[in-house]
């Protein structure tokens, strides 16, 4: 599916992208492709070790490409380094660890990080961090220092962090991985509401729940697309999602289970709501 | 965790808000003139200075006890030392140990020179963010990149180091507890086999931290971070009155201890 | 023979060796256990009067919070902190029984991201550390991580001589966790032990669980995951800002509903499934194999 000249161009634009880490026998990601549209929320889910970081990190412009017959982030070409160095502006990383990602001595300097990095004036700075803060619900630990942060507090920090500078798109790798469920909670909050505003949003997650309501799902499978598509198309593969090291959501389970038993129901429920309905408690 | 180095009282005193260039230049001059001075009078109005600043700090007092406590033994030894091998007349001799006058004169000297050295940085420390001092001390070094020296990176890199002290120090614990929770003993054995017992230890803490720190690298950059790249920032150091008053009250001081 | 090496199948143990223990669980009860840290610098949550028993080959969930306490309580229980005031009871029996440092020896603990403290150049030496820390005969040793390596799924023939480090995430995890239970622990304490796993990982430590409990072995785990909490745990402890918020068995009448959405716990989906099908909630399915035998 081509973009017809009308359209906007795609925020990435990935063709056979192959990426391999130094001194390892075999590619991280082979032959990919991705493309990800304007307000797109699309899932990448895949098995420990299945390429999803490394991903993020080529889509970011923090890694150089080994090789790909074209690699366009935000219209910047990754396989230079200038492309690179100008994806970083227009394309936010948001990493597992928020520990890692803390860089300054207290939260607000942390914010300003990105903007001091393009050595915007101190007050567009001030400003911007301020409003970061606010939107992220961080002003009454603006000089609170990282390791006195709890978890969530330390990813929504990375994450204004990471949006001070203004973005395109932002690819988030696991950002709810090692949070308690409070923490997930203000984490999946904040996404939402970036992706309720329109920017597009490349979400890597081990969730299923959480990809399940993603417009699209991408899983890989040993560096390379597995599948490409709806979430109920990946789900409905029970095949596919075992050999993908997967699950399906708790309602998708209970589905299979019952089929296994003789019982199946006509569409797959991926939440309790479609469930009950399937079951015909509800409609 | 334990982590007293630089530790930072945040508040909001005249002292904290004055800028770190001042504090830096006032407290290094106080500091040589501490260690130029000898006589008891010139301590005497160091001593004075120091207290005057611990008490326009408002930092509660356990916060420099804090501060203090891992530097006791070195007074003490000071005090020690002075006392025993210091020349003079003894009025008292015990096998090696000869007490004379001079020498507890020159230790109690000594001991409280250390004291008010200690209660200064202090001062200086308690009430300027570690990110603050970086700063101020990069400012300082200015002159030698003209001689190629890095001096805004290394600034950055000390502000990292400083902000990770804490993260590693938890992993550290983290790993030790692991490793005793396996059987491991760090307490027992010979100088040999204790140092064997920390191979558990040591290998992941620096696995962990290599691959910390290339997160950490990434993470920089992708905040747009790139080395030898102009940077701004979000509070600029700023002088005012304030810090040109405090280094005319310094010289006052050090003018006035060295001529009494 | 213990009951590890009667799931892994591996050759059986010398009787009455060290580690020997029989295939007994080990029962646990904390007394009114409070503990607090020396400086509290940074945001560690502290106990207060915890009490709870967890019977011999029982399960028990350690549920709340992050910050409440959980993983302090699971070192506490291990020996590794001792608690200000109270005490922890193992076999019923308390610090002051000449028993106890045996027993605290077999009980094992499986910090957060266990894969960060392995550190030997092969699978089979890091396995080994803590049985030969026990000073076990070497024969014992060797069949001790043996036995370690095919229970977690990673048969020695082929991992035995690999670098730790050269395992993908997930097969560090359970490397980590054969070299706790290389140990023989009749109590094994896990601290959020799914976190960063990928679904078919979890799905196979779920099954690693659920051989220890069939083989005797009593299980304190804290997780934050309620589904497979209740998948895995006969009963429940919630901990709030270090002190027990309830404790027992699970409770989804109206008053446990309101304790564990006050912890930001929530039900488990099949217990929330029960309940709006209008079916007797306290007999919920735990899995989805039971749930669909129900159904069917």
């Amino acid at each position: 599916m081509s973009p017809s000249p009308d359209e906007t161009p795609p925020l990435f634009d990935i063709s056979g992208l192959h990426y391999r880490y130094a001194g390892a026998q075999a590619d991280a990601l082979a032959d990919l492709d991705l493309k990800v549209h304007e307000g797109e929320f699309v899932a990448v889910v895949g098995a420990n070790g299945s390429g999803k970081s490394t991903l993020a990190r080529l889509l970011g412009g923090l890694e150089k490409p080994a090789a790909a017959r074209h690699a366009l982030a935000c219209g910047h070409d990754l396989l230079v380094e200038d492309g690179r160095m100008a994806a970083r502006r227009d394309v936010g990383v948001l990493f597992q660890n928020p520990e890692n990602q803390l860089v300054a001595q207290c939260v607000e300097d942390d914010v300003a990080f990105g903007l001091e990095n393009l050595a915007w004036p101190a007050a567009d700075i001030g400003r911007r961090v301020d409003e970061m803060l606010a939107r992220f619900g961080l002003e009454d630990l603006r000089r609170r220092e990282p390791h006195m942060l709890s978890g969530g507090q330390k990813q929504r920090t990375a994450l204004a962090g990471v949006i001070a500078v203004p973005r395109r798109v932002l690819v988030l790798d696991e950002p709810t991985a090692m949070l308690d469920p409070v923490g997930r909670d203000e984490v999946l909050r904040a996404v939402r509401e970036m992706r309720d505003e329109g920017l597009a949003i490349v979400y890597i997650t081990q969730e299923m729940d959480e990809a399940a309501g993603a417009d699209r799902v991408v899983a890989l499978e040993r560096g390379t697309q597995a599948y490409a598509g709806d979430a109920g198309g990946l789900f409905a593969d029970a095949a596919l999602v075992r050999r993908l090291g997967l699950g399906l959501p708790a309602a998708g389970e209970l589905a299979l289970a019952l089929a296994e038993q003789g019982r199946g129901l006509r569409d797959l429920p991926l939440t309790m709501d479609e469930l009950l309905v399937a079951l015909g408690y509800a409609t | 965790m334990k982590a007293t180095i630089a530790q930072y009282y945040a508040g909001d005193s005249l002292l904290h808000r004055l800028d770190p260039r001042a504090k830096l230049v006032a407290v290094s001059a106080l500091a040589v003139a501490l260690f130029v001075r000898d006589s008891f009078a010139g301590l005497a109005v160091y001593a004075a200075a120091a207290v005057l600043a611990y008490l326009l700090s408002g930092v509660p007092l356990v916060w420099f006890w804090r501060a203090f406590r891992p530097l006791l033994w070195l007074v003490a030894l000071t005090f020690v030392a002075q006392v025993v091998f210091a020349p003079g007349e003894p009025f008292f001799s015990f096998g090696f140990i000869h007490l004379s006058w001079r020498g507890l004169e020159l230790a109690a000297f000594l001991s409280l020179r250390l004291v008010v050295l200690v209660l200064v940085g202090s001062v200086l420390t308690l009430t300027t963010p570690s990110m603050a001092l970086t700063d101020g001390l990069a400012w300082l070094g200015r002159p030698l990149r003209r001689l190629r020296v890095p001096t805004d990176e290394l600034a950055l890199m000390v502000t990292i180091a400083l902000r990770f002290i804490p993260t590693l120090l938890v992993e550290l614990d983290t790993i030790m507890r692991a490793q005793r929770a396996r059987g491991a003993d760090f307490r027992r054995g010979g100088l040999r086999e204790r140092t064997r017992s920390l191979v558990p230890v040591l290998v992941p803490l620096f696995v962990l931290s290599f691959r910390r720190a290339d997160e950490l690298a990434l993470a920089m950059e992708a905040r747009c971070y790139r080395p030898g790249a102009v940077r701004t920032r979000l509070h600029p150091l700023r002088a005012g009155w304030a810090d040109a008053a405090l280094l005319v009250a310094a010289a006052i001081v050090i003018a006035a201890g060295l001529l009494v | 023979m213990s009951g590890l090496e009667a799931i892994a199948g591996a050759a059986p143990d010398k009787p009455g060796g060290p580690g020997a223990a029989g295939s007994a669980g080990m029962s646990l009860a904390g007394e009114a256990v409070s503990f607090s840290y020396e400086e509290a610098r940074a945001p560690v949550p502290a106990l207060c009067d915890v009490s709870f028993e967890l019977r011999a080959g029982g399960s028990l969930a350690l549920m709340g919070a992050s910050g409440s306490g959980k993983s302090t309580l699971l070192q506490v229980v291990r020996g590794l902190d001792a608690p200000e005031s109270g005490a922890v009871l193992l076999d019923g029996a308390d610090p002051s029984d000449p028993r106890y440092t045996a027993l605290q020896r077999e009980v094992g603990l499986v910090f957060q991201a266990p894969e960060r403290q392995l550190f030997a150049s092969t699978a089979r030496d890091d396995v080994a550390f803590g049985p030969r820390r026990l000073g076990w005969p070497d024969e014992q040793v060797t069949s001790a991580v043996a036995t370690a390596l095919d229970l977690v799924g990673l048969p020695p023939a082929r991992f035995a001589e690999r670098h730790p480090y050269a395992l993908s995430g997930g097969e560090q995890r359970r490397l980590a966790l054969a070299g706790v239970l290389a140990m023989r622990p009749r109590l094994l304490l896990l601290d959020e032990p799914f976190v960063s796993l990928d679904p078919g990982t979890r799905r196979q430590l779920v099954g690693i669980l659920e051989r220890l409990k069939a083989a005797g072995v009593t299980l304190l785990l804290a997780t934050h995951d309620v589904d497979l909490a209740w998948a895995l745990c006969d009963e429940i402890l919630v901990l709030g800002e270090g002190r027990v918020a309830a404790a027992g068995p699970w409770d989804f009448s109206t008053a446990g509903g309101r304790l564990l959405a006050a912890n930001r716990l929530r039900e488990p989906f099949f217990v929330e499934l029960w309940r709006r099908l209008g079916r007797d909630t306290h007999r919920a399915p735990r899995t989805a194999a039971q749930a669909a035998q129900a159904l069917r």
